[in-house]
C-alpha cells in the first residue's frame, strides 16, 4: 500500500515536471526562423575551349548561361519552416548547336529537327545540297543551340522543442528540352554535447528521363534505314578522307535509338560537425551515390581511329579538319558516346573554419572523390573573408581541382570501334584546374533599406575565373540579395 | 581513405569529450563566415562545377541527378 502511494507520488511529480517543462518551453522557445526571408540569386556564366564533346572532343566549346532563382523561407510556426526555391537557367552553346552542324547552311531547313519526331530532316531546305557545309568550330543555328532549364524545389523542416533535433523532407522538379527530373528526399540532424556536435543523415532520389536529341546525321541515318539517297542525305555528297564522293559511310553500330531513357540517382549522405574551440570548427561529409540508366549524353559524338572517315562540306578543308581555321567541312559521326548503365560515386569531404580575429576568418575545404568508372579527384579550396567594416566584407578565394580520366575516355580518333564503352567528353578527361575568386558583401543587420514590407539585409557579389591546364576556361559572376520581412 | 576519414571522425568525437564550448562562448563560432556549409550566394558556382567536372558531392550541393550533367 505504501509502495503504491510512492509510485503515485513519483508519477505525479514526473508528470508535473514534464508539464512544467513543456509550459516553460512554450514560453521561452525561440523561433527557428524569426521572420520570412527572400533571397534573389542571379548569375552570368561564360566558357570557351577547343574540346567540344558534341563534336567528338574537338571544336568550339563557347557557352553562355544566364540564371536566376528566388528562395523564399517561411516560418510556419516556432518549429516549422517551409522553403520554396524556384529558378531558371538559359544557355546558348556553340557545342550543343552542332547537334545539327549543317543548320547554318540550312541543311535541315527550319532547324527544328534534332528531336525524336519522325518528320524528314530535309524539310524546308533553303540551299542546294551541294552547298551544305558545317564545322565543329562554327556555331550552328539549330534548335539545340539554346535551352532553358527550369526548376522548383520545396523543403519542409521541423525542429524539436529543445532545438537539438531537426527533420526535413523535400521534393523537386526540373525540366529542360531534352531532360526531365523528379526528386524527393529527406534527412535528420541531431545535435549533442551542448550543441558542440552535430550528426546529419540524409537521402535523396532523382527519377530522371531523357528526351534524347541525337547528332543529326545519326538520327537521319536511322530514319531512312541507312539509305543515303533518302531524307536528309538526298542530294548531299558525302566525302571520304581524300575528298572523293563516297557512299560507304555508316555508323559503326548501325545506330538504334535509345530504348532505356531513364537516369535514376540514389544518394545517401552522412555529415558530422564538431566545435573544436571558441574559434574553430570542423565538419566531415561522405556521400554514396548510385546512378542507373542512360548515363551518357546521346548528343555527344565519338570518332574511332580504326574506321574510315567521311565528311560533308568542302573537300579542300578536310586536311585542316582539326584546326579552328576549318569553317566548312564536318565529319560524320561513327557513334554517340556509350557509357555503362551504372555508376557508384563516393565523395568524401571536410571543412575547417577558423576565426582569427574580428577582421579575418579562414574557410577551408577538401574533398576526395572516386567512382567505379576509374575517375578520382582531389579538390581543395580556401577563402579568407576580410571584414573591412561592420557592413562590408571582402572575399578572396582560391580553389584547386584535379582529376584522373575515366576509364572510358579517349580523345578524338583515339577510341577503337571494338571498345564496349567510349566517350570523348573532356569533362571526364585527366586535367587540373585553378579557380580564383573575388567577392564582396554588404550586410545591414537592421535591414533599413526597404522594398515594401521587406528590408534588404545583405548583398553578395562574387566573381570567379576558372582555368584548366588545357584550352578550357570559364568565368562566372553571381549576385545575391537577401530580404527579410519586417 | 574511408578508414582515414572514420579515424578523423573518431578523433574529433574523442576530442569533443574534452572540449565543450558553452553557448555564451560561441560568439565567434556563430559568425556568418564560420558557417560549415556553402552560402546561398555560392549556389551557381557549385552548379557550374557539377556540370563541368567529373567529381561532385560532399559539399551540400548535388552529387548527381536532376540534370544532364556528369
Amino acid at each position: 500500500m505504501i509502495l503504491k502511494k510512492i509510485f503515485i507520488i513519483i508519477a505525479i511529480l514526473f508528470f508535473g515536471k514534464i508539464t512544467a517543462q513543456q509550459d516553460a518551453t512554450k514560453v521561452y522557445k525561440k523561433r527557428v526562423l524569426e521572420t520570412s526571408e527572400v533571397d534573389f540569386l542571379t548569375s552570368y556564366y561564360a566558357q570557351d575551349g577547343d574540346n567540344a564533346s558534341v563534336t567528338g572532343g574537338i571544336g568550339n566549346e563557347h557557352l553562355t548561361d544566364f540564371a536566376s532563382s528566388i528562395i523564399v523561407s517561411l516560418p510556419l510556426n516556432a518549429d516549422d519552416v517551409l522553403t520554396i526555391n524556384a529558378g531558371f537557367s538559359a544557355y546558348s552553346s556553340a557545342s550543343s548547336s552542332n547537334g545539327n552542324p549543317f543548320d547554318a547552311t540550312g541543311a535541315s531547313g527550319d532547324g527544328e529537327d534534332d528531336d525524336d519526331d519522325d518528320d524528314d530532316d530535309d524539310k524546308g531546305r533553303t540551299v542546294a545540297p551541294g552547298d551544305i557545309t558545317g564545322s565543329p568550330w562554327v556555331a550552328s543555328s539549330g534548335a539545340s543551340k539554346s535551352d532553358v532549364w527550369a526548376t522548383i524545389n520545396a523543403d519542409y523542416s521541423h525542429t524539436s522543442d529543445d532545438r537539438n533535433f531537426t527533420w526535413n523532407a523535400n521534393a523537386s522538379f526540373s525540366a529542360e528540352y531534352d531532360y526531365t527530373s523528379v526528386g524527393f528526399g529527406g534527412g535528420i540532424l541531431k545535435q549533442f554535447n551542448q550543441k558542440n556536435t552535430t550528426l546529419g543523415l540524409s537521402a535523396k532520389v532523382y527519377l530522371d528521363t531523357w528526351n534524347p536529341i541525337y547528332p543529326t546525321e545519326l538520327k537521319s541515318f536511322e530514319e531512312v534505314n541507312g539509305n543515303l539517297n533518302q531524307g536528309f542525305f538526298n542530294g548531299i555528297t558525302i566525302l571520304d578522307q581524300n575528298g572523293n564522293a563516297s557512299a560507304n559511310w555508316s555508323p559503326v553500330t548501325g545506330f538504334d535509338l535509345i530504348q532505356d531513357k531513364s537516369r535514376n540517382t540514389y544518394s545517401a549522405s552522412l555529415s558530422f560537425s564538431q566545435i573544436l574551440s571558441e574559434n574553430a570548427q570542423i565538419s566531415f561529409f561522405i556521400d554514396v551515390v548510385n546512378q542507373q540508366g542512360w548515363l551518357a549524353n546521346p548528343l555527344q559524338r565519338v570518332y574511332f581511329g580504326d574506321v574510315d572517315n567521311y565528311y560533308i562540306g568542302n573537300a579542300n578543308s578536310i586536311k585542316n579538319y582539326t584546326s579552328s581555321n576549318n569553317t566548312d567541312v564536318f565529319q560524320l559521326a561513327d557513334d554517340i558516346e556509350r557509357l555503362p548503365s551504372s555508376r557508384i560515386k563516393t565523395p568524401i569531404g571536410m571543412r575547417f573554419n577558423y576565426y582569427i580575429n574580428e577582421t579575418f576568418v579562414v574557410r577551408t575545404y577538401y574533398r576526395y572523390y572516386f567512382d567505379d568508372w576509374g575517375l578520382a579527384s582531389h579538390t581543395a579550396s580556401i577563402e579568407l573573408p576580410i571584414k573591412i567594416s561592420d557592413k562590408f566584407t571582402f572575399y578572396p578565394s582560391y580553389r584547386y581541382y584535379t582529376q584522373t580520366a575515366a576509364d572510358y575516355f579517349a580523345s578524338y580518333e583515339e577510341h577503337l570501334s571494338t571498345d564496349a564503352f567510349y566517350t570523348s567528353d573532356y569533362d571526364l578527361s585527366e586535367y587540373s584546374s585553378n579557380q580564383f575568386g573575388l567577392g564582396f558583401s554588404y550586410t545591414d543587420i537592421f535591414a533599413k533599406a526597404h522594398i515594401g514590407k521587406f528590408g534588404l539585409k545583405s548583398v553578395d557579389l562574387k566573381f570567379y575565373k576558372y582555368d584548366r591546364n588545357s584550352t578550357f576556361s570559364s568565368s562566372i559572376i553571381t549576385a545575391g540579395f537577401k530580404f527579410v520581412m519586417d | 581513405m574511408i578508414k582515414k576519414v572514420l579515424a578523423l571522425i573518431g578523433i574529433s568525437l574523442f576530442a569533443s569529450s574534452c572540449v565543450v564550448v558553452k553557448d555564451y562562448e560561441k560568439i565567434n563560432i556563430n559568425d556568418p563566415d564560420m558557417l560549415l556549409a556553402q552560402k546561398k550566394a555560392d549556389k551557381y558556382e557549385t552548379i557550374f562545377q557539377v556540370y563541368r567536372e567529373g567529381a561532385s558531392g560532399a559539399n551540400g550541393g548535388k552529387s548527381g541527378g536532376g540534370c544532364g550533367c556528369n
